[in-house]
């Protein structure tokens, strides 16, 4: 408990550092929001009464402290440009880019695990070598690269089999389900042959490393096969190293998938950030930025505890202290 | 338990440590692992293809089969023909001299990027194993916490004041690498910091620097270097990653992220143009990673014995 | 080995160093690998799980504390964990095969459904245009950029007059309008019964109220107003407008935002929303994506919409555009890069494909007051060096040479190309004589938004560097373009799409980023304002542009033209000028029955 505890007063703190860093650090950038709102012939008197409309000329510790109030309030305040509240705007990227990731970490699951798996277990040097091909060359693909692959073999339009969309999301979003999950397809696979091939990279290494442990032998002398005691026991005590990969995995796809976002002209979280950043709509940047730093280190937090909690042998050595 | 694992920590800084002498022995050392990577299948290919795009770069300051700025407005995204090998590109310019001159870019930022990573990762590694427990501390905290933020995002904030940079992409891969690199090269660190070696050492009067120079670098190299070779590969990808969201590469400056971001526009019409720089990174990227993997067990003297002679 | 355990969990959950093994303060420290002795190394870094396995199977191995637990729960508790792991593996397996299935059964449906609305043959009761440029919000009184007058001018806000697809004015809300002999007083007749699209009533007082905050509260585009003196409702279907010295512009002017006339009784936020009177209301907006119109059912005048709703759907990305044309999602593309219309070109039995006349100037400005660029013969040197027929050949072909400020739609055209015809000896000549040659090369910074691709820059640098000029190019975000150019004029030469209409002002403005100053210019400017005819101010303004060309403080690389792309079937889409003004109540698209 105490580990938790600290744990999150770290999470706590992390944060408002972060706060400060992203405020700061955007103070910085040339250019701002209303020199865009005003354009290319407008006089400079009309740019500075747009700053001024919009606060923009207020101290810099009044608009940081009228920023945090928002925060400890749950709002996350409103784009200078869009006039839409974040919060919502945001929400509206997420329903597109967590499908993806979703259904990208589904993809790299499925080949990670299983080729991983098998490629541990099999007895022919020659699977091994072959996965380990796979794996290696799977992970050195550009995302970009990888993605356009795809649209040339299966984007419609354009590819040999033209049966998916190979760009843009239905105007409707999920009220359209059909379209909306085609549109995912391809991106996905994109995303999850990827990763993919680098969690089939980690899979063989942490499923190897207990294979080779002193675990296995004491399976296999209580009556275990190999195969069995690598699925029955190895797995199992793989699974916190697993857990904690593709935690980060899945933390890191949110800004992972911004090429691809791009690519397949998604209108994620990603390429929103990229947007807003180009018009220096600040307000709507450092909110996103810092509710994106916020579930990076939530997750990392998560993946500490459930780390914890999974690995089999933690866990009775707790219990163990306990008793 | 508690014996076992003094009994493994002291014998891994014994093979590893060699403080007196490292100097003449690191050229012998460096050819023995070569020679154990270019003896496996594998590693072999690696180094070809890394001594390769080495040749390749420094031939490109010389020589390229056409001028990169020989543009051509009523020649654009021409077929390969026997004038221009892999066709031209959107300004009528030659693709393959543009590929040849990418070379030089993609192995500077690979480079720097990897030495900027492996500076500022010491750096962090000695501050997490430092004596002082108020800076272990804090640089652990500071580690564990800006280690979530990814690499594109470092990018994208830094492109604002930079504009589209080679800098931005060191910088930002430099950071996102050393700070992971320190995280992994720390186990290793402190298992060094805390031997009898150290303990003995600091007892004499050896000063913070030393024993992080004489101790603790040497256990944690073999680590650092795989990690390093696997993060120039990563590099590689951010560089074709990044100059595509415009923040990487500037225009003008030739490389593979910047010949496969223009080519990607007309993939409707040229497929052709986009597979040659794809599979250029590719196959580099590969041979970086396997020669990580390789290095991983050729650096180690437990599973090289050929180290050990040396 | 109760007491084993026990020391290994608190020092774990405490991070106090108190056992001396290395190996277990390796993980007690470390905040994110938590995992056992051994464990630690390996867990830690996600990069690298297997770097440092020879060190923890030395120690995990030999941990009996640890084994003794996972022989007891593989033994003791009847194989529970080995379910627990098949349970685990049959979760995922049975989630990737539904979502493959549903994924699969999508894909099928959705590929029979684009077959079947295609063999349809009737009036379409929607049309899909893609787009390019997106408008962040839709306050049009305060956002600039073309976009939003391109979605609302004439489609949801109308002006007091307007301008047809020759960039001429035509009447709007007001059906006619008077000119005083001195030309500082203007009389507009409104037409009756006008609404707006909540209700309300349109009169005479809507129209002066509009025009008054725009001055009062210098909305965008306040400043095109010049010599604005007073407006005012004579009654309810006449207003009177004086200036304080005749201004040729103004009617023009009024056609475009100045003119746009706003109910001065709603209430409503105009960044997400849009009360006006024209034959379109804003239904749904999602920035940067999408905007759809529906039919304005109180609409009062002759414009009525022809299709009940209208989609704009704004594509970044232009190879996701014309996918959207081939796959049916759009029927319309404006733009459409020209080299990525070839396929709809050849499949003329599908698609039509266009190009119409434009304002846009490719401006490449060269500052007058710069360090290096101030010397005339730089300057005229880099526009006898510019290939111009080149770069339009590589945009593929659709774009029209232009040799000065004024293109053909806007008042004073006259053909300039000849002024600085390509000619690579007279430019080198003058480089040397300016000090410069390929050998000893004057090193130039070209800024531009990265939203003209990169292409441009690299053939203007190619093109320079015979005649000694050494191209920097930095390709920038538009947000610091406007910083270090506009508003800074901190660059040599700066590249930006002026699309802009009758902006010919720019060049007597002391203050505008060309840093161009040329009293004669000014003289005719001014005259031309004043002139009587319009075939007067014509030549005014002609005699202006060319002394302006002469100077050559920047090079026009062409007179971009807008191709369009659109399935036939698709009528009354404007060719013309429709990334600025895109009337839309005339679109209509039949589906031919094959």
């Amino acid at each position: 408990m105490r580990f938790v505890i600290r744990r999150f007063l770290l999470f706590v703190a992390a944060l408002l550092a972060i706060s400060v860093v992203i405020f700061a650090a955007l103070r910085i950038l040339p250019g701002d929001v209303a020199s865009v709102m005003a354009g290319l012939n407008a006089p400079p008197e009309r740019v500075a009464q747009l700053r001024s409309q919009m606060g923009l000329d207020r101290p810099l510790t009044v608009q940081y402290f009228s920023w945090m109030g928002g925060l400890l309030h749950g709002d996350f305040g409103t784009s200078l440009l869009t006039g839409r509240s974040i919060s919502s705007t945001v929400a509206m990227r997420a329903s597109v880019t967590f499908p993806l990731i979703v259904l990208g970490l589904v993809v790299a699951l499925a080949i990670g695990l299983t080729l991983g798996v098998v490629s541990t277990l099999s007895t022919h040097a020659a699977v091994r070598s072959v996965f380990h091909f796979v794996a290696i060359v799977g992970g050195a693909i550009p995302a970009l690269w990888g993605g356009l692959l795809l649209i040339l073999l299966f984007g419609r339009g354009t590819g040999l089999l033209g049966i998916l969309p190979s760009q843009g999301f239905p105007e409707a979003g999920w009220d359209n389900f059909g379209s909306a999950l085609t549109s995912l397809v391809l991106p996905a696979l994109t995303v999850g042959i990827i990763d993919g091939a680098s969690l089939m990279r980690y899979t063989r290494s942490a499923l190897g490393e207990v294979m080779n442990s002193g675990y296995m032998d004491q399976a296999m002398a209580c009556g275990y096969t190999r195969r069995q005691a690598a699925l029955k026991v190895g797995l199992r005590l793989a699974t916190p190293q697993l857990v904690s990969v593709v935690g980060l995995m899945f933390a890191g796809m949110i800004t992972g998938v911004m090429v691809i976002e791009n690519l397949f002209a998604l209108p994620g979280i990603g390429a929103g950030l990229v947007t807003d950043l180009g018009n220096r709509d600040l307000i709507a940047v450092q909110s996103e930025l810092f509710m994106l730093a916020a579930f990076f280190l939530f997750v990392g937090f998560l993946v500490d505890l459930l780390h914890r909690f999974l690995d089999p042998r933690l866990k009775h050595a707790v219990q163990g202290g306990a008793q | 338990m508690t014996r076992n694992n003094e009994h493994s920590a002291s014998e891994t800084v014994r093979t590893n440590n060699a403080p007196a002498n490292m100097g003449t022995k690191a050229s012998s050392k460096f050819t023995v692992v070569l020679r154990s990577i270019w003896r496996r299948g594998e590693g072999k290919f690696a180094l070809i293809v890394l001594a390769l795009w080495l040749a390749v770069s420094l031939l490109s300051l010389v020589w390229t089969p056409k001028s990169l700025w020989a543009t051509d407005g009523y020649h654009v995204w021409a077929k390969p023909s026997a004038a221009h090998w892999l066709g031209t590109d959107g300004t009528g310019a030659d693709v393959f001299s543009w590929l040849m001159a990418g070379a030089r870019t993609n192995l500077f930022i690979a480079v720097l990027a990897v030495v900027f990573a492996g500076a500022l990762g010491i750096l962090l590694m000695s501050a997490m194993v430092s004596r002082s427990s108020a800076l272990s501390n804090v640089s652990v905290v500071a580690v564990d916490a800006l280690i979530s933020i990814p690499t594109v995002l470092i990018a994208l904030i830094l492109a604002v004041p930079m504009g589209a940079s080679v800098v931005v992409i060191i910088i930002a891969c430099g950071i996102g690498y050393g700070l992971n690199l320190a995280r992994i090269a720390r186990p290793q660190a402190l298992l060094a910091a805390n031997s009898d070696y150290v303990a003995s050492a600091l007892s004499y009067g050896a000063s913070g620097f030393s024993v992080i120079w004489h101790h603790i670098l040497p256990n944690a190299m073999p680590t650092i270097m795989v990690q390093l070779s696997l993060s120039a590969g990563t590099a590689v990808l951010a560089e074709s990653g990044l100059t595509y969201l415009g923040v990487g590469v500037p225009s003008g400056v030739p490389s593979w992220g910047h010949s496969l971001a223009t080519s990607v526009k007309f993939i409707n019409v040229y497929p052709l143009t986009v597979l040659w720089p794809g599979l250029i990174v590719t196959i580099v990227v590969v041979a970086l990673n396997v020669f990580g993997d390789v290095l991983r067990d050729v650096i180690d003297p437990v599973t090289n014995p050929e180290l050990r002679e040396v | 080995m109760p007491t084993n355990s026990g020391a290994y969990g608190e020092n774990d959950a405490t991070d106090k160093k108190t056992t001396g093994t290395a190996g277990n303060e390796t993980a007690a420290d470390n905040t994110r690998s938590t995992g056992a002795n051994g464990d630690a190394a390996n867990a830690n870094g996600a990069d690298t799980a297997a770097n440092l396995g020879t060190e923890a199977n030395n120690t995990a191995s030999t941990d009996e504390t640890l084994n003794a637990h996972v022989k007891g729960g593989s033994s003791g508790n009847g194989g529970k964990p080995g379910n627990k792991k098949k349970g685990w593996i049959w979760a995922v397996v049975a989630v990737v095969v539904v979502v493959a299935l549903i994924v699969a059964f999508v894909v099928v449906r959705s590929n029979q459904k684009a077959s079947n609305t295609a063999a349809e043959g009737h009036k379409a009761d929607s049309v899909t245009v893609g787009l390019k440029l997106a408008p962040t919000n839709l306050d049009i009184r305060n956002q600039s950029g073309s976009s939003l007058d391109q979605l609302l001018v004439g489609n949801v806000y109308e002006g007091l007059v307007a301008r047809d697809s020759e960039n001429k004015v035509v009447p709007g809300l007001a059906k006619s309008w008077e000119k005083s002999a001195n030309g500082t007083s203007y009389t507009f007749h409104l037409n009756k019964g006008m609404t707006f699209s909540n209700g309300d009533k349109l009169d005479a007082d809507d129209v002066a109220w509009s025009i008054n905050e725009l001055m009062t509260k210098h909305y965008h585009d306040s400043e095109s107003l010049m010599n604005f003196k007073s407006v005012t409702a004579t009654d309810a279907d006449t207003v009177k407008l004086d200036l304080t010295a005749p201004y040729d512009n103004l009617l023009w002017v009024l056609a475009c935002r100045p003119g746009l006339v706003f109910d001065k009784d709603a209430n409503y936020d105009m960044k997400t929303q849009a009360v006006g009177s024209g034959p379109y209301t804003v239904a749904k907006f999602v920035p940067d994506d999408s905007i759809t119109l529906k039919a304005n059912p109180r609409y009062w005048g002759a414009h009525k919409a022809k299709t009940a709703t209208i989609v704009l759907r704004y594509f970044a990305d232009d190879n996701a555009a014309v996918n959207a044309l081939k796959s049916g999602d759009v029927q319309v593309l404006a733009p459409v890069t020209e080299n990525l219309a070839a396929p709809f070109v050849k499949d003329s039995a599908h698609y039509r494909v266009a190009a119409g006349d434009d304002t846009d100037k490719y401006v490449l400005a060269m500052n007058s007051k710069g360090a290096k660029t101030s010397d005339v013969r730089v300057r005229q040197a880099i526009r006898y060096a510019i290939d111009h027929k080149q770069l339009i050949a590589s945009r593929g072909g659709a774009d029209k040479p232009l040799g000065g400020p004024i293109p053909s739609l806007d008042p004073g055209y006259e053909d300039l190309t000849g002024l600085y015809p390509h000619n690579v000896a007279k430019a080198k000549a003058l480089m040397k004589e300016a000090g410069y040659t390929p050998d000893h090369p004057l090193e130039l910074r070209l800024t531009y938004a990265n939203t003209y691709g990169t292409e441009l820059g690299d053939q203007l640098r190619s093109q320079l560097k015979p005649i000694g000029i050494d191209l920097k190019v930095d390709v920038v975000e538009f947000s610091t373009w406007l910083q270090d150019v506009l508003k800074n004029k901190d660059y040599d030469l700066s590249l930006v799409d002026h699309n802009e209409s009758h902006d010919f002002s720019q060049w007597v403005n002391d203050e505008y980023y060309y840093n161009y100053s040329n009293q004669k210019v000014k003289d005719y400017y001014n005259q031309a304002m004043a002139a009587s005819s319009d075939s007067q101010r014509d030549a005014l303004l002609a005699k202006a542009a060319r002394v302006v060309s002469e100077d050559a403080p920047a090079d026009w690389l062409f007179n971009y033209r807008i191709t369009t792309a659109m399935k036939t079937g698709v009528s009354g889409f404007p060719l013309n000028l429709n990334q600025t003004l895109l009337p839309l109540y005339n679109v209509t698209y039949r589906t031919s029955v094959k």
